[in-house]
C-alpha cells in the first residue's frame, strides 16, 4: 500500500535533491542582496545600534556627488582598455603558442606556464613585486629608462598615469587565462575545415584565419569577454595594494569605492547604494551579452 | 616559543587556584608586527601583580582601522573584547556608538591622577567633551629624517641644520639638484601630516567645541603653502607612501618628513649604507601655541560588567603607568605618553643611551603633543581624504593654496553638517 501517491513522492524527491542547493542560495546570495537593499535605503553606519530611512538620498549623492562620478568614469575607462587588450594579447599568445607546438613543444609548454603565472599566482604577492619594479627612482623599469637616458614618470603616484598603470597591470593578469581558453577552442577546430578551406582556395594565413579559425573561436570568444569583462569590473585588489584608489581619488574604481566607503568610512548605508549600483552593472552587462550574442555565435 | 608555553602554563597555574574570584579579561591590539612583543610583555607583568586576573589576547588586527572594524562587527554580534588598543584617531568611532565607557568615575581625583603621570596633554588625547574615554599608550609626532651624507654632498651641514622652513626648503633644493635619481625631500600629503603643519605654524583644525572648521587662516594656507613650495622649489616628487618608505633607507632621498614611529624600520633600513638623523619640526609660532597630533595608540574600556570594569581599570592603568611605559618604548620604539617616565631617568637611561636617536622624538613629543582632531560625524573619517587630495592638488597640480585651503574648509562645513 502506497502512503503518499506517485506524484508528491517524485515532488518529495526534487525537494530533497534541489533543496539544499536552493536554501544554501537563498541564504548565502538572495537574503544578503536583500539585506544590502534594504540598507542602501538608510543611513546606516558600520557598528551602529540603529539607523533611519533615508529613501533615495544615498543613490542620489551617487549621481551628484564628484568623487563617486569618477569612481565611476574611472572603472569604465579601465574596462575598456583592459577588456579588448587582454582579449586581443590573450589570442595572439594562444595562436602563436599552438603554431609553435607543432615544431617546438617544448618551448610552447614552458611558454603557457610562463604566460599562465600571473593567474596563478597570488596577486597580493605580486602587487609587492610590482610596487618595487616600478619605483620612481629605484624601480627596474625607471632604472632600465634611465639607462636609456630617459627619466621614467612615476607609474602608480602620478594623477594622470596611474590608471594607465593598473589598466596594463589588469591586462598582464588577464592575458594568461584567456590564453588557456582560447588554446581549448582552437584545439577543438577539428582539421578537416581547414582542409576543406584550402580546397576552397582559402589557404593563406589571413584566410584560414578568418574563415575557420575565428568564427569557430565564437563561443570561446563570448565566454571570454564575459569573464574579462565581469573582471575587469571587479577590479579591487591591484587599487587597494599599489594606490589605495590614490593619488587625490585619481585611481577609485567602484568595488574599491564600495570596501573605502563602508569599511574605512564606515558609511554602510551608502556603500550599499554603491554595491546595488555594481550590482545593476554587472547584471545588465551579463543579460545584453547572453541575449545578443549567444545567438550569433553558436553553429549547431 | 618557550617563553610562551611558560606563561601560557602560568596561566592555567593561576587559573587552577584561584578559580572562583578569577576574572578574565580580552584585550585586543593592532599592529603586530610592533606590537606583539610588548602585548605578551605586558599581559604577562600585569598578571604576575594581579594573579586574580587572567589576559587573554585577541589575534591581533592588521592595522588600527581593521582593529576598529573588528570590534564593531564583534560588539553587532554580542562579543567585543574588554579592552582594547586602537588608533587615537580612532577611538571617537567607538564612542560615538556608545561602545566606550566613560572612564572619569575610575579615574576619581583629578590632581591626584596627574600626579601618576598622566598630564593634562596626555589626558586630552584621550578627552572629548570634557569627558575621558581613552588612555594613550604609545605616542607619535611627525619628525624630520635626515641623510646626513647627501647633506654634506650638497654641501650643508649637519652642525647647522636649518631649523625654519626656508633653510630646509633651500637645503633639500641643493639635494635635489645632486643627481636626476636623488629626491631633495619627501612628505605624504595626507590629513595627519597637513595637521601637523598646521600645528606648527599655530593653528587648530577646528574650535574646540567643534562647531567649526578654522584651518582657513593664515596658519592653515601656511601649511598648505609648504607642500606647494616642497614641490616647486625643491622638487618633491609625487611618490606614494610605500615608494618614499623604500627610497630613503636605500640613500636617495635626502630628506623626509614622517611618523616617528618609523625610526626602528629606517635604523635597520638603513644599516651600513648612512646614519640616520632625526631632527624635531621647526617652531613657526609661539611656542605656546604650537602643538604637534599625536599618532600611536590608546586604551579603552569596552566591557560593560562592573567586575570586569573594576579589572579593566587596573590593566589599564598599569599598562598606561611607568612600568607599563617602559615594556612599551622598549619593545616598539614609540614615544611614552607618561610623564613620569619621561622626567625620571630610571626608566629609560638606558634605552636612550643605546638608542640616542629616539630622544628627539621623543622630547619632540613631550613638549608638543596634542590632540589628533577626528572630524565629528558620519563624514568625519570621509573628510580626512579630502584634505589629502587637496594637498595633492596644491602640489602635483599648482592649485593656489589660499584659494584651496578655503574652498576645502567650505567642503568639510558642508560635509560635516557645521552651517
Amino acid at each position: 500500500m502506497r502512503l503518499i501517491s506517485r506524484r508528491s513522492a517524485d515532488a518529495l524527491t526534487d525537494l530533497w535533491l534541489a533543496g539544499p542547493a536552493t536554501l544554501a542560495m537563498l541564504v548565502l546570495i538572495f537574503i544578503p542582496v536583500a539585506i544590502v537593499a534594504m540598507l542602501s535605503f538608510t543611513d546606516y553606519q558600520f557598528g551602529a545600534r540603529s539607523f533611519n530611512w533615508i529613501g533615495f538620498d544615498n543613490y542620489l549623492v551617487l549621481i551628484t556627488d564628484p568623487q563617486a562620478r569618477r569612481a565611476i568614469t574611472n572603472t569604465i575607462l579601465y574596462a575598456a582598455i583592459v577588456i579588448p587588450f587582454s582579449i586581443l594579447f590573450g589570442l595572439l599568445v594562444a595562436l602563436g603558442l599552438h603554431g609553435l607546438m607543432q615544431y617546438a613543444p617544448r618551448l610552447s609548454a614552458i611558454l603557457r606556464a610562463a604566460y599562465f603565472l600571473p593567474v596563478a599566482a597570488t596577486l597580493v604577492a605580486m602587487a609587492v613585486v610590482w610596487q618595487m619594479m616600478l619605483h620612481p627612482n629605484l624601480g627596474l623599469v625607471n632604472q632600465m629608462l634611465g639607462a636609456a637616458g630617459i627619466r621614467g614618470p612615476a607609474w602608480l603616484s602620478d594623477r594622470g598615469l596611474v590608471l594607465y598603470t593598473l589598466a596594463v597591470i589588469g591586462v598582464w593578469q588577464t592575458v594568461g587565462y584567456n590564453m588557456v581558453l582560447f588554446l581549448a577552442g582552437l584545439a577543438a577546430i577539428p582539421q578537416h575545415l581547414y582542409d576543406a578551406a584550402e580546397v576552397d582556395g582559402a589557404d593563406r594565413g589571413w584566410e584560414r584565419f578568418w574563415t575557420v579559425t575565428w568564427p569557430m573561436l565564437g563561443p570561446t570568444t563570448l565566454f571570454v569577454t564575459v569573464v574579462t569583462a565581469t573582471g575587469a569590473f571587479r577590479v579591487f585588489e591591484t587599487v587597494a595594494t599599489l594606490t589605495r584608489g590614490g593619488p587625490a581619488f585619481a585611481s577609485d574604481v567602484l568595488v574599491y569605492a564600495i570596501y573605502r566607503e563602508g569599511f574605512v568610512y564606515f558609511k554602510a548605508g551608502y556603500s550599499s547604494a554603491i554595491t546595488m549600483v555594481f550590482f545593476a552593472f554587472v547584471l545588465l552587462f551579463t543579460v545584453v551579452k547572453f541575449r545578443f550574442m549567444e545567438k550569433r555565435v553558436h553553429y549547431r | 616559543m618557550r617563553r610562551l608555553l611558560i606563561s601560557s602554563l602560568a596561566v592555567l597555574a593561576v587559573a587552577g587556584t584561584a578559580a572562583a574570584e578569577d576574572i578574565t579579561l580580552r584585550v585586543h591590539y593592532a599592529i603586530p608586527t610592533i606590537w606583539s612583543d610588548a602585548q605578551t610583555k605586558l599581559a604577562e607583568a600585569f598578571m604576575a601583580e594581579n594573579p586574580d586576573v587572567t589576559i587573554v589576547i585577541d589575534g591581533a588586527a592588521e592595522g588600527y582601522e581593521d582593529g576598529v572594524q573588528r570590534i564593531l562587527r564583534e560588539s553587532v554580534a554580542g562579543n567585543a573584547p574588554d579592552v582594547a588598543y586602537v588608533g587615537l584617531n580612532l577611538w571617537r568611532v567607538l564612542e560615538s556608538r556608545g561602545l566606550a565607557q566613560p572612564l572619569d568615575g575610575f579615574i576619581g581625583d583629578e590632581a591626584e591622577f596627574e600626579a601618576k603621570g598622566y598630564t593634562p596633554a596626555l589626558r586630552s588625547l584621550g578627552q572629548f567633551n570634557d569627558t575621558q574615554y581613552a588612555l594613550g599608550t604609545s605616542a607619535s609626532t611627525l619628525v624630520i629624517y635626515v641623510n646626513p651624507d647627501l647633506v654634506e654632498q650638497a654641501g650643508g651641514s649637519m652642525d647647522d641644520f636649518p631649523t625654519d622652513f626656508d633653510g630646509i626648503i633651500e637645503l633639500a633644493a641643493q639635494i635635489d639638484a645632486l643627481s636626476p635619481t636623488i629626491d631633495g625631500i619627501w612628505t605624504q600629503r595626507h590629513d595627519w601630516r597637513f595637521q601637523s603643519f598646521l600645528g606648527a605654524y599655530g593653528g587648530r583644525p577646528m574650535t574646540p567645541d567643534e562647531s567649526d572648521i578654522t584651518f582657513d587662516d593664515e596658519a592653515g594656507i601656511a601649511a598648505a603653502t609648504l607642500y606647494q613650495r616642497f614641490a616647486q622649489e625643491a622638487g618633491m616628487q609625487s611618490y606614494n607612501e610605500g615608494n618614499a618608505r623604500q627610497a630613503f633607507p636605500a640613500g636617495t632621498l635626502g630628506i623626509m618628513i614622517e611618523s616617528s614611529s618609523l625610526l626602528n624600520r629606517f635604523l635597520e633600513g638603513a644599516d651600513g649604507r648612512f646614519e640616520v638623523v632625526v631632527k624635531p619640526l621647526p617652531i613657526m609660532a609661539e611656542p605656546e601655541d604650537v602643538y604637534f597630533p599625536t599618532g600611536g595608540s590608546a586604551l579603552v574600556m569596552l566591557t560593560d560588567d562592573e567586575a570586569k570594569q573594576e579589572a579593566a581599570w587596573r590593566y589599564m592603568m598599569f599598562a598606561t603607568g611607568p612600568e607599563g611605559a617602559k615594556i612599551i618604548v622598549e619593545n616598539t620604539g614609540f614615544a611614552p605618553t607618561n610623564a613620569l617616565v619621561i622626567e625620571d631617568e630610571t626608566y629609560l637611561a638606558d634605552f636612550y643611551a643605546e638608542n640616542p636617536m629616539h630622544r628627539p622624538a621623543h622630547e619632540q613629543v613631550a613638549r608638543f603633543a596634542g590632540p589628533w582632531y577626528a572630524f565629528p560625524g558620519p563624514e568625519g573619517v570621509a573628510v580626512t581624504d579630502l584634505i589629502a587630495a587637496a594637498m595633492v592638488e596644491v602640489s602635483d597640480g599648482g592649485a593656489d593654496p589660499e584659494e584651496t585651503v578655503k574652498e576645502l574648509a567650505e567642503t568639510l562645513r558642508d560635509r560635516l553638517g557645521m552651517r
